[in-house]
């Protein structure tokens, strides 16, 4: 359901991410990107997710061509659709717990009784109930990233995006993300991950594992 | 952001209350005034002109009046003497208030009485006339008045009275006080009377009013100065936002987008942020001039709106609302400062989030 | 000889008795201005309770308030004043009107202009039942009197050198002068022939009309 057709995208002074690529990822699918830094695995998730346009060729989602339409519609397809976790969190530091998971959901208009419910539930999910009032500076790094897993969860999406989601944690924290992992899996969601984290390679859950190397699809 | 609208404020307060004073002041004065002068200088009249002033059209009242100051000596103090007609209708409403003062008796005003207290006179005062001679005045009774006195020491009694002691003749006045009942004949009568009375001179309340003006500082170089600072202040606020964002912010506006937040969703919640910084703004600082201004009364600054005259000698400043003065400090401040939160933000919004965020 | 002298003595005598006695020919202006109000004031300060209306001259009058002290102590000056009030103004009880104020949203009825702004030009038809009707000026109260001539109880106007409320039919009107009213072009209404004409002179008027002078010919002249 998502279609990469001849996608090339050139940055400011001729860097060039993505070299003419294609690809295509079904429903439900975990899929691996494996790549170094600067392959161009980043650009693809930031192509699906719509927060870039390419310079030649369209991204399509259950065949609407996102990268054609204008900003305002493609927040609304990410706001609905896309749950991303950046490499570096991103989360907003004076914010706390609580205030940075229900963020996406603002523009969503929800009663407050569904927000809260739903916030309670993604506490739960990533047990991170008890850190729920503490602010985000105040948290250690597996924390922070279970709060962005859980912002990155809390709209439903069906497609997760994780940009290097282990570059900053111990062996023991990349587990605990993998299993998180499997459980999102379970849920029919179809997940893209970029990495370069050998321990990615060779899962038994994932569905694939596609090679990216200077822009280029390898395998 | 508060501070500054506290100062502005509270200069506009002042001066507010300063303006109802004045003007308080002015409305006891007569339209006009017509002092005779011999050389240029001030001069006494004779009472029977009155008549000539009559006869004029547009004229309602005219009265003479016979006033002045006296020195005491041994306070080193000036008194006002303002002496009356028993059944004389006068524009200044405290001489028409105190009424049946006994032959050689006076009212005097707290100040009065406190001096003459300090010097042994409790009962009466001797007067010294010029040419040496004494004229004890009983002291009736403490003056009867409610409003707060311009002039602190200030005595009233009968016009025989006060001429004796000023050495008048028996038809002589200060002055005479003439009163317009129709404004916009002000200054046409004034005309005709100053064809009636080529030597003397025609005050009329209207310049009076341009002299307060002054007096009060409104134009002076202190109010413009704090008015001057605070907009300058202000604006460098308000630029140094509409500028741009700092980076901090420009990457939490990405975040919120790369979630799925739309522009509109961002310039709402700014919109927001804006209307509440400056609307708790607003309101601290117009309570803070709020209880400067008028609980406290206004030390410092209002002393420096005194400073040239003692005219009006010290006073309380009046609690009162004013509508115009609030809305305008409001239309300066708020929507400003939220057209200086917005904008940047709708310019960051519209970027690509990717970008931002690298 | 002698006798000559006592008789020129008598003579001068009952010359300034009379004199002292005789109405005082003192102008009306500064009667009405003066003289009225002083002796008002007195009146209504000193004569409470006093019986004054068995006075059939106003020699009588004036040596009663001197000698019999109705009204206690007066120097000269003040007596002179309340005779003349008495005698003038208030035996003769002439009807005065209540000044023509209106509230702060009071409108023409003619034109719909708030009121309160020009007080000096309100004017005002009474009915006697009661209605009342406020006009911004004397145009908009001619423009209604024109269509509304019928059951007319009091026509009032304020005088322009006095502000006093005068019956506006006994009025008089100048036209063209360079005073305004809060509708442009005015009749300048006054409350007798003298004030009008010296208006007329000083504001460079152009004619004197009595009430029943005027026509709505004239009226509608006005608002070019």
């Amino acid at each position: 359901m998502i279609k990469l057709n001849n996608i090339s995208k050139i940055y400011e002074k001729n860097v060039v991410a993505l070299d003419n690529v294609s690809l295509w990822f079904k429903e439900g699918e975990l899929v691996v990107l494996k790549g170094v830094s600067g392959s161009g695995k980043s650009t693809i998730l930031s192509l699906i997710a719509g927060l870039v346009k390419p310079t030649t060729g369209e991204v399509l989602v259950d065949e609407k061509k996102i990268s054609k339409i204008p900003d305002h519609f493609v927040s609304q397809y990410r706001q609905k659709n896309i749950g991303f976790i950046f490499q570096k969190y991103n989360l907003i530091s004076s914010l706390n717990v609580s205030e940075n998971i229900l963020l996406p959901l603002v523009p969503l208009n929800l009663k407050r009784s569904e927000c809260k419910r739903r916030l309670e539930s993604v506490l739960k999910q990533f047990s991170i109930e008890d850190k729920r009032d503490t602010l985000v500076k105040n948290l250690s790094g597996g924390e922070q990233q279970r709060t962005a897993i859980a912002r990155a969860s809390i709209n439903s999406p069906k497609i997760i995006l994780a940009d290097e989601p282990t570059a900053n944690l111990d062996e023991k924290l990349s587990l605990e993300f993998i299993k998180i992992l499997k459980d999102l899996k379970s849920q029919n969601k179809t997940i893209i991950v970029a990495t370069h984290d050998p321990l990615f390679f060779n899962l038994d859950f994932v569905d694939r594992t596609i090679e990216v190397n200077n822009g280029k699809i390898i395998s | 952001m508060s501070l500054l609208i506290a100062l502005l404020a509270s200069t506009l307060f002042i001066s507010n209350a300063m303006k109802d004073e004045y003007n308080k002041i002015i409305s006891t004065y007569p339209d006009i005034v017509i002092t005779n002068q011999k050389a240029l200088r001030d001069s006494t009249i004779d009472e029977n002109e009155v008549n000539k002033l009559l006869a004029i059209e547009g004229v309602s009242s005219a009265v003479p009046r016979v006033w002045g100051n006296y020195y005491f000596l041994n306070a080193d103090k000036k008194f006002l003497i303002l002496g009356k007609d028993e059944f004389e209708t006068y524009p200044n409403p405290l001489l028409n208030e105190n009424l049946d003062i006994k032959n050689h008796s006076m009212l005097i005003s707290l100040g009065v009485k406190k001096i003459l207290d300090d010097n042994y006179y409790h009962n009466y005062f001797n007067f010294i006339e010029s040419n040496g001679s004494i004229k004890k005045m009983q002291i009736q009774s403490l003056l009867n008045t409610k409003e707060s006195l311009k002039n602190p020491l200030v005595i009233i009694m009968n016009k025989d009275d006060a001429q004796e002691i000023f050495q008048y003749s028996k038809n002589e006045v200060t002055d005479l006080a003439v009163t317009v009942v129709n404004r916009s004949e002000v200054a046409f009568v004034a005309t005709k009377i100053r064809i009636l009375f080529p030597s003397a001179k025609v005050s009329i309340k209207k310049d009076l009013r341009v002299f307060y003006e002054n007096v009060y500082n409104l134009r002076s170089g202190f109010f413009l100065t704090v008015f001057i600072i605070t907009f300058f202040t202000f604006f460098i606020i308000i630029y140094d936002k509409v500028s741009g964002l700092n980076s901090e912010q420009r990457y939490e506006i990405g975040i919120l987008k790369a979630l799925g937040w739309r522009v509109g969703d961002v310039l709402s919640a700014k919109l927001y942020e804006g209307l509440i910084v400056s609307l708790f703004s607003y309101i601290l600082g117009i309570s803070m001039a709020f209880i400067y201004v008028y609980l406290l009364n206004a030390p410092y600054l209002k002393d420096i709106f005194l400073n040239n005259y003692d005219l009006i000698g010290d006073f309380k400043i009046v609690f009162s609302v004013d509508y115009n003065t609030l809305s305008l400090l409001f239309l300066l401040s708020v929507p400003i400062y939220i057209a200086a939160t917005i904008i940047p933000s709708w310019r960051v919004a519209t970027l690509e989030a990717d970008e931002v965020m690298r | 000889m002698f006798t000559n002298k006592i008789s020129k003595l008598f003579f001068l005598f009952t010359l300034l008795s009379v004199s002292l006695f005789a109405y005082p020919q003192i102008s009306q202006d500064v009667k009405d201005k003066k003289i009225y109000p002083m002796g008002e004031k007195i009146y209504n300060a000193k004569c409470k309770g006093a019986d004054l209306t068995q006075f059939k001259t106003y020699d009588t009058l004036f040596s009663s308030l001197q000698k019999d002290k109705p009204c206690g102590d007066l120097n000269r000056k003040h007596t002179v004043a309340l005779s003349l009030y008495l005698w003038d103004v208030k035996f003769k009880n002439a009807k005065t009107y209540k000044k023509l104020t209106v509230s702060k949203d009071a409108k023409c009825q003619v034109c719909g202009m708030f009121l309160h702004g020009h007080p000096n030009w309100v004017s005002r038809i009474n009915y006697p039942k009661g209605e009342t009707y406020n006009f911004d000026g004397m145009k908009c109260m001619f423009k209604f009197y024109f269509n509304n001539k019928e059951g007319i109880k009091d026509i009032l106007v304020q005088d322009y050198y006095t502000l006093q409320t005068i019956n506006a039919r006994k009025a008089y009107f100048v036209v063209g002068s360079d005073v305004y009213g809060p509708m442009g072009y005015e009749l300048v209404p006054f409350k007798d022939k003298k004030s009008a004409t010296i208006f007329l002179l000083e504001h460079n008027g152009k004619k004197i009309y009595s009430f029943d002078e005027v026509t709505e010919h004239m009226v509608r002249n006005l608002d070019r």
